[in-house]
């Protein structure tokens, strides 16, 4: 028996990293998926790792900045699985640049992926969740949407919004039975994280031995991030709505 | 959860409320539970009704004399200790100017002090062993204001600062953090609340309920468990939405 026995998700995001990680940890515990991301290659290899361990999960294409896209992607899932009780936001890039430096077309994708992409997913199925009796979003910012931190100013821009989009959107879905919740992880080690290092001209290596910097003297794995969503996900959390969960080693716990 | 099977458990306040509600739950998960509390008929009660108790201990946990007394106990009763959920507390509803300095620092003790000195006696213990969680009792009321509860405030206002100091200085070995309820309904609010009072309060949270103790109890036992692993200084609230901004502007 799983904590999300009858559930159906639906994870954006879910080819790589966190998405990844809590597309097999909730079909572990028994939820019906729908995958989206716009890598299809990536995104069907984790559908077909999950079904092949006995879970359920549909990979579904799309690029969750374009309304058409989303639509397309919303109807389908619900097609599949008859339904949602949960939405995972993973979808989410960076840039690493000061604002200075940054181009307007990367402002433009990075809020984009970061932020309109929460609008339109969610306004497509928050009515479906209605419908079903309420249920559960959690959004992903981070802990860069709580502080700012160095060139990175449309990523923290677009996390801050997440943040408060969260909590407007808890206070409107209540009633609904709908809970919203924002789960803001620090260093993780994913793709994105290695991406940074990249960005910013760091080996690898030394880059994640600074975001090791922190209390609990390591960065996040996606499994311990994921764990956390399930948590938000399941009943374990029925009275938790317009919260931010971070998850990030005691980093912002202070000096 | 995993992480909790076996695991020797303290739950301060363990006798009544949210702390029952814990302590129920931790069994459930197959740890081995002690209640401290200083009611001592309320102890007699929770011993009947939760089964697979491991230990009951009687003790003030302002009193530092009789926290160290308690532990030297529980060495004994319950084992090495891999959990403590510090949760006692106590609050009266005042005026700001009607609250005595013998109110005042009787709150401050209980809500403050007394899980300082648990934290104490329970962080030594898991530095010399195998490493711990320690989960304190915060509030929305350490978070934002509230009127006539100012003594109670300011003391969880402190319990969350301590929270945060305690997960820097205990890193890695003991993760520490704290919940931070909003409106639940225990026996301590009931008391405390007419139905009208409850029926007002519920009209300005988004999920329109107050919560339940066995829904702050879930919360515990995440923070406990492995789950929650690269959880740390943190202060999790669960409030049914009320602090995520408010329903004031609604019509």
């Amino acid at each position: 028996m799983g904590t999300l026995d009858h559930k159906r998700a639906l994870i954006t995001g879910a080819a790589s990293g966190i998405g990844a990680a809590a597309a097999q940890l909730f079909a572990a515990e028994g939820a019906a998926l729908a995958l989206l991301d716009r890598d299809v290659a990536g995104g069907r290899g984790v559908a077909d790792r999950i079904e092949r361990d006995g879970g359920r999960a549909a990979f579904i294409a799309c690029d969750v900045t374009r309304a058409a896209d989303c639509a397309a992607a919303v109807t389908q899932a619900v097609e599949r699985l008859g339904g949602l009780d949960i939405v995972l936001h993973c979808a989410g890039i960076i840039v690493r640049r000061s604002v200075v430096d940054l181009d307007e077309a990367d402002w433009d994708r990075v809020l984009d992926v970061n932020v309109k992409s929460v609008y339109l997913i969610s306004r497509l199925t928050i009515p479906v969740l209605r419908s079903g009796g309420g249920g559960s979003i959690i959004t992903v910012a981070s802990g860069w949407g709580l502080v700012g931190g160095p060139q990175a100013a449309a990523y923290c821009a677009s996390k801050g919004a997440v943040v408060l989009l969260s909590k407007a959107m808890a206070i409107d879905c209540g009633p609904d039975r709908i809970r919203v919740n924002c789960l803001c992880p620090g260093d993780t080690d994913t793709p994105l994280l290695r991406g940074e290092a990249q960005q910013l001209g760091i080996a690898e290596e030394s880059f994640l031995a600074a975001s090791a910097r922190r209390p609990l003297g390591r960065v996040g794995t996606p499994r311990e991030i994921a764990q956390a969503a399930l948590f938000l996900a399941g009943e374990a959390s029925s009275y938790v709505t317009g919260s931010t969960l971070l998850v990030d080693g005691g980093g912002l716990a202070g000096g | 959860m995993r992480g909790l099977r076996g695991k020797s458990v303290l739950v301060t306040g363990g006798a009544g409320g949210i702390g029952q509600a814990a302590a129920r739950r931790l069994i459930e998960e197959g740890a081995r539970v002690a209640i401290l509390d200083r009611d001592e008929a309320a102890c007699r009660r929770a011993q009947d009704s939760l089964d697979g108790l491991t230990a009951v201990v009687s003790a003030d946990v302002s009193d530092a004399h009789q926290v160290v007394r308690a532990f030297e106990n529980l060495d004994r009763d319950l084992g090495p200790l891999d959990i403590l959920i510090n949760n006692a507390g106590i609050s009266v509803r005042s005026p700001f100017l009607d609250i005595t300095p013998e109110q005042w620092r009787a709150v401050l003790a209980t809500n403050l002090e007394g899980v300082f000195l648990v934290a104490q006696q329970a962080a030594r213990r898991m530095l010399a062993g195998r490493g711990g969680v320690i989960v304190n009792m915060g509030s929305t009321n350490g978070l934002t204001g509230y009127h006539y509860y100012a003594d109670y405030n300011a003391s969880k206002a402190g319990v969350i600062e301590l929270t945060r100091s305690l997960a820097l200085e205990l890193a890695p070995t003991v993760r520490v953090n704290a919940v931070c309820p909003g409106f639940i309904l225990t026996p301590m609010q009931e008391a405390e609340y007419t139905s009208e009072m409850q029926r007002a309060f519920a009209d300005k949270i988004p999920l329109r309920r107050l919560g339940r103790p066995e829904e702050v109890a879930a919360l515990f036992a995440f923070l406990a468990s492995d789950e929650s692993a690269y959880i740390t200084g943190q202060c999790f609230v669960i409030d049914g939405g009320e602090i995520a901004g408010g329903l004031a502007s609604q019509a």
